[in-house]
């Protein structure tokens, strides 16, 4: 397992390096300019030196080593730096948006606690509520209760979040003025009322996307556990006299969840990623609104840096994913 | 320079302050909400108009703008003027003498090394300050004493107040951004998100894209103000969004930039939180028209040059009639509700300089018909589209994606249609359209279209820069990458004679004038601009904020100081 | 042999499963599949019933149905004096240990995330009061008898070949002593080297803890080795049940005789007999014929077997045939033989 996780890993650098000259190709390709926010009042000329001094101006491939050199020599240096309070940096440039003039890292660690919890918590609440709706859905399969399930699911995939975000905003927020519309990223727990606030304006965003996660996480739950239903291994049990309860439980779940892990652990890049609409619906301001506002503006280092980023946990995740399915079905040895 | 009027406006911005709260930070916070993000609070560095006002919060100018456009002092004893003697009388150099006793945040002194200081920063080398425009000009800065800012111009300066005026130009603090000076300026990361100022608030937490938070300034000029104790401004959503936060759920008292349609504004009013508030600036929708052959056919380089007049645009009668057939008051109540007013001036304000051209707010079709069958422009195959020559009167419009702006092209090419115009619609992402990109064919300024649309507008009161945006020499080819400012090609040397005269003209009614007439060859004698409306600022301020006033000259925040909760 | 023998252990009257049809946009009950479809035969105590048929024909069915792993549509299943198919949840479960199955597939039958040792000692926890150590002593007993290892206790069954597979799952089946136990095509997916392995292994095994067998299989040279009597179904319902000896040397219905003409005679000395071919397919037992199920391929058909089904009657002493042949010979048109003993399949509608 160890040298297949090291294989694994080796194999990635490559396919990362990649990746990441085809992201900063496209990105670059993309149309837009970093300056197209800066009002008309703003002189062509001017314009030239805000270009020259974004570093903008350089050659594409120029650029790119430039970033690679930051990304994978300055920033870890400051990190380390961060943590050990070590000067390996020495002040070196660092990469830096070009809309704030602030680090990209330094923004991905502003953004990551919101997203973190508001999108970790709904992952984790959809799962919560997928696992026992797509069990009892297959195991009482169509029944009312899979009927519903199943309507339940098509909705929650099919309508888009920013419809249903809108909407609970519209009931809950504006006209009952239950819940808060903008979300305080200022907002620390400390005691019993911040937490309460916090609950409160979590609750609709963390709704919307525990509604979408669960429908597809129940869809994987309940076609897994069929498939695993009608297996002779749950029949012997069956036979062996064990109760209702230990055969689903025990014989069927433990072997219809391997598959859901792994759809679980592959979605976990999402968590980390952000829910782009989501947040900017309920100004979450996370890792998903600061990719979208990057590319509104053209803010190449922050988009490149960011979707680099989901590229590296993806192929980790996928990693993550295959060793899991390792552990958990013992047919299965990396050797 | 009306000083009187100075003086009253600025008199009158305090008397707005209640004597009721007459304690600093006795009431406690004040949230306000823009949707487009905060990104840095250092003006010079900005990337937009959000940055500069929040930063107004902060840091100040010398002078700023009050709500009629007239200048009043914020740090300076007074607006010098040619007749106080703080503008020499070859008008090139202005003396401006700073208030005694004055304190950064920090508690140290402001002196005049920090003003020489702010206009050093923003013109070094490598810096890529986004407001060196305001300081064009500007030779040298003398500081004889710790009061006293001379500014030294390289040529006579019929308005010399463009540098350190306005939230545009602020005053950065020498001690804090020294080692900020050029390239290094966007590695100053804690210095641009959280500046020391003199203004009401100073920074507490700044997150970037997303939150910053400011507290009063303990050391604030007025011992009484401002009159809440911190200030919450969150960044994210969008416009409507905003407009709901105040008027409909009430979590924010002021939300910025709340452009939304008349319905939607219906519909906001009736949530009863709050009230739209709004002022007219210079920003106006205007249609351009080309007056070079945009065609295809041309070679690349070769087109929309002034090489290929425009084959149809040329003769200014049909321009005429393509500005005579728009319902301007049409257009206002289907986009922008009473964010908006129609106009046919490109400087509509202020009242000094504006033009009082209406003839073209009243449409007409019929009149805008006999003006192309005049012109020679008959519809000879009865399909509806006028033509001449065998060439079709047909025109490609193009302009930014935006739902206000698809809306006015719909309404736009109703009416040409009505008159026997065919009319191609485009629309071009904003970030290409306004991006600037010389390899884009899409830009605004490369017009490889008949006509475009966009809005715009000029930075304080003085409107020379903005009349000599269409001299001749500025219009955008090949040999400049694109980057005039003479979006139309218009090229008229009886204007270029009077731009220059304008440059050398003192006082403000004469410069008025002057550009009064500058805005009439423009728009109704040749038609080269078809203005649409004049676009306010439109927000939303909550009825449990006292003291706003809205302002189109400067930073909206600009009176914050006199804030205060309507208990 | 009938009447003499000794009590039957497990009887079975008129079972019935059917799976119902669910068709259109509302999911309406539109039909049944008949897997099964009024079987009756009883089995002795210490006895094995072979149960033969193509694939198809109900006959697992018929022995999950038996141990209630199906919910039987309708019909008598008494096991060692209780009804299996009225019991409540809980009685059944307690009445699991006296019945057990070995199944087809000893590969998806097993767990596959679970070692040996939980396979077999899962059923302990749940019915026998054995303390660790007495759980672990009764599974290693449990592996000896059937020829495993233990060191391979806390093996997982991927790691295992077929034939050794097949004997966690018998060893599995033996741990709460049943005293019946289905064999539900124990053999088929084995390979031929290994078959014989474990049909002796069965046959020991019943020596020795005097089990009773339903050994259900298609093999029919292996049912003749370890069957005392045979039952060959056909589409739902039993076509002929006679002892073994009896059926392979004169198998009664043309069924049967069809059936039993495919199988290689060991004895190359002996006559072969003459291969019968059967002409068309198997009908759907979703809409099985009017009259005999078998009248649509039946070499011998005749007018009353596409109307009539045809009773299971005694033909013969211990021979029971579902066929109109033998009620004309033997009990006339009329049927004026009394309907068989209640222990024997009968009932047709």
């Amino acid at each position: 397992m160890l040298t297949y996780t090291l294989r694994r890993l080796l194999t990635a650098i490559p396919t990362l390096l990649l990746i990441s000259l085809v992201i900063f190709l496209l990105v670059d390709l993309a149309p837009g300019s970093p300056l197209s926010e800066i009002p008309l009042t703003v002189p062509p000329e001017v314009r030239e030196k805000m270009m020259k001094a974004l570093g903008a101006d350089q050659p594409v491939m120029v650029r790119y080593v430039l970033w690679l050199k930051q990304f994978f020599w300055v920033e870890p240096q400051y990190l380390i730096d961060g943590w050990f309070g070590t000067d390996f940096a020495q002040g070196a440039q660092r990469i830096i948006s070009w809309q704030s003039k602030v680090p990209a890292f330094q923004i991905i660690g502003e953004r990551l606690p919101q997203t973190l919890t508001v999108v970790g918590t709904a992952y984790l609440v959809g799962i919560l509520i997928a696992l026992p709706i797509g069990i009892y859905s297959a195991y009482r399969q169509y029944s009312w209760f899979d009927q519903a399930g199943t309507f339940f699911a098509m909705a929650g995939f099919s309508v888009p979040t920013f419809f249903t975000g809108n909407v609970l905003i519209m009931i809950f927020a504006v006209k009952l003025g239950w819940f808060p519309t903008i979300y305080d990223t200022q907002l620390r727990v400390t005691d019993w009322a911040s937490f309460y606030k916090m609950i409160m304006q979590m609750a609709l965003p963390v709704t919307v996307l525990a509604l979408f996660n669960a429908a597809e996480i129940s869809r994987y739950t309940r076609s897994s556990v069929l498939e695993n239903l009608n297996q002779d291994y749950v029949r012997t049990a069956r036979a062996k006299g064990m109760g209702e309860r230990t055969v689903l439980l025990k014989h069927v779940l433990r072997n219809s969840l391997i598959p859901v892990v792994t759809v679980i652990a592959l979605g976990m890049p999402t968590v980390f990623g952000g829910a782009i609409v989501t947040e900017n619906i309920f100004k979450i301001n996370g890792i998903g609104a600061a990719l979208i506002g990057a590319i509104h503006v053209s803010d190449l280092p922050l988009i490149q840096t960011i979707t680099f980023i989901f590229a590296v946990l993806i192929v980790l995740f996928n990693l993550i994913a295959d060793i899991l399915y390792g552990i958990l079905d013992p047919r299965i040895r990396y050797d | 320079m009306k000083l009187k009027s100075a003086l009253l406006g600025a008199a009158a911005a305090f008397a707005l302050a209640p004597m009721a709260h007459a304690e600093r930070g006795s009431d406690g916070e004040v949230k306000i909400l823009y949707y487009q993000a905060v990104s840095t609070l250092n003006a010079y560095l900005s990337s937009g108009t959000k940055d500069v006002e929040a930063g107004s919060l902060v840091l100040e100018p010398l002078a700023g703008f009050d709500q009629d456009g007239n200048l009043y002092p914020r740090l300076v004893e007074s607006i010098p003027t040619v007749e106080n003697g703080g503008v020499a009388k070859d008008l090139t150099s202005i003396t401006w003498k700073l208030k005694p006793g004055l304190l950064w945040s920090d508690g140290t002194p402001l002196t005049s090394a920090d003003v020489k200081f702010s206009w050093e920063y923003c013109t070094a080398d490598g810096g890529g300050c986004a407001q060196a425009a305001k300081y064009e000009g500007v030779k040298s800065i003398d500081t004889p004493d710790d009061l006293t800012v001379v500014v030294n111009f390289e040529a006579p300066k019929p308005y010399p107040y463009q540098p350190f005026t306005g939230g545009t130009a602020p005053i950065l603090q020498k001690a804090q951004f020294e080692k900020c000076l050029g390239a290094a300026a966007s590695t100053c990361t804690e210095q641009n998100s959280k500046p020391i100022g003199t203004g009401p608030f100073m920074v507490t937490d700044f997150k970037v894209n997303d939150v910053v938070t400011l507290a009063a300034n303990p050391n604030y000029r007025d011992p009484a103000k401002p009159a809440f104790a911190t200030v919450t401004l969150k960044g994210g959503g969008d416009a409507l969004a905003a407009a709901s936060a105040v008027m409909e759920t009430g979590e924010f008292d002021y939300a910025w930039n709340t452009q939304i349609n008349a319905e939607q504004q219906a519909q906001m009013a009736a949530g009863g939180k709050g009230k739209f508030v709004n002022a007219f600036g210079t920003l106006v929708e205007r249609i351009e028209i080309n007056m070079t052959d945009p065609s295809s056919a041309l070679a690349e380089g070769e087109r929309s040059t002034i090489k290929h007049p425009h084959p149809i645009f040329s003769d200014p009668k049909v321009r005429a009639a393509l500005s005579m057939a728009i319902d301007r008051q049409a257009l206002v109540d289907v986009g922008y509700g009473s964010a908006a007013r129609p106009t046919c001036n490109l400087v509509p304000a202020p009242a000094f300089q504006a033009s009082d051209n209406t003839g073209c707010l009243k449409q007409d079709i019929e009149g805008a018909k006999k003006l192309l069958d005049e012109a020679g422009w008959t519809d000879s195959d009865g399909d509806g589209i006028r033509d001449k020559d065998g060439k079709k009167l047909s025109i490609l419009y193009q302009t930014s994606v935006s739902a206000v702006r698809q809306d006015f092209q719909a309404l736009v090419k109703g009416w040409w249609n009505e008159i026997g115009v065919e009319v191609e619609l485009k629309s071009i992402d904003p970030g290409v359209y306004f991006g600037g990109d010389a390899a884009s064919p899409d830009t605004f300024q490369k017009f490889y279209a008949d006509v475009e649309m966009y809005a715009n507008n000029f930075d304080g009161t003085d409107a020379e820069p903005y009349m000599a945006q269409y001299l001749c020499n500025k219009i955008p080819g090949p040999d400049n990458q694109w980057q005039g400012e003479n979006i139309n090609r218009f090229c008229d040397p009886a204007y270029d004679a009077l731009v220059k005269e304008l440059s050398t003209t003192n006082g403000i009614e004469a410069r008025g004038a002057l550009v009064k007439k500058l805005n009439d060859m423009l728009t109704k004698d040749s038609n080269v601009v078809i203005p649409l409306a004049d676009r306010g600022r439109f927000s939303a301020q909550s009825n449990a904020l006292g003291g706003f006033v809205m302002n189109a000259w400067d930073a909206e925040l600009w009176n914050a100081q006199d804030w205060y909760r309507v208990k | 042999m009938l009447d003499a023998g000794p009590q039957p252990l497990v009887q079975v009257s008129d079972l019935k499963m059917y799976f119902p049809i669910h068709t259109g946009l509302l999911r309406k009950h539109t039909g049944d599949v008949k897997a099964v479809d009024g079987v009756s035969f009883s089995i002795n105590q210490g006895e094995t019933l072979g149960l033969v048929g193509e694939s198809g024909c109900g006959k697992s069915t018929v022995g999950r149905a038996l141990l209630r792993l199906y919910e039987p549509t309708a019909g008598k299943v008494v096991i060692d004096g209780q009804d299996v198919a009225s019991l409540t949840p809980e009685a059944l479960r307690q009445k699991r240990p006296t019945m057990q199955m070995v199944f087809q597939d000893p590969q998806a039958s097993l767990n596959p995330r679970m070692t040996v040792a939980d396979i077999i000692g899962e059923p302990l926890l749940e019915h026998a009061n054995l303390d660790e150590q007495g759980r672990l002593r009764r599974i290693y007993e449990l592996m000896d008898q059937v020829g495993l290892n233990r060191s391979f206790a806390n093996r997982y069954p991927y790691a295992f070949s077929g034939g050794q597979r097949q004997r966690i799952g018998i060893a599995r089946a033996l741990a709460l002593n049943p005293k019946f136990i289905v064999c539900d095509e124990p053999i088929a997916a084995l390979d031929v080297s290994i078959q014989a392995q474990v049909v002796n292994l069965l046959e020991d095994l019943q020596t020795r803890l005097g089990l009773t067998y339903l050994f259900i299989s298609h093999d029919l040279s292996m049912v003749r080795h370890i069957a005392d009597r045979v039952a060959v179904m056909y589409l739902g319902r039993i076509a002929e049940l006679s002892p073994r000896d009896a059926l392979y040397a004169r198998p009664l219905h043309p069924y049967a005789e069809a059936l039993l003409s495919a199988v290689n005679e060991p004895d190359p000395n002996r006559a072969r007999r003459q291969r019968i071919i059967l002409k068309g397919d198997v009908p759907s037992p979703a809409n099985p014929p009017k009259g005999c199920n078998f009248c649509t391929r039946c070499p011998k058909v005749f007018d009353l077997c596409r109307t009539i089904k045809p009773d299971l009657i005694q033909a013969e002493p211990g021979r029971f045939v579902a066929c109109h042949l033998y009620s004309n010979t033997n009990a006339g048109p009329t049927g004026t033989q009394a309907p068989i003993s209640d222990n024997q399949q009968g009932v047709s509608q």
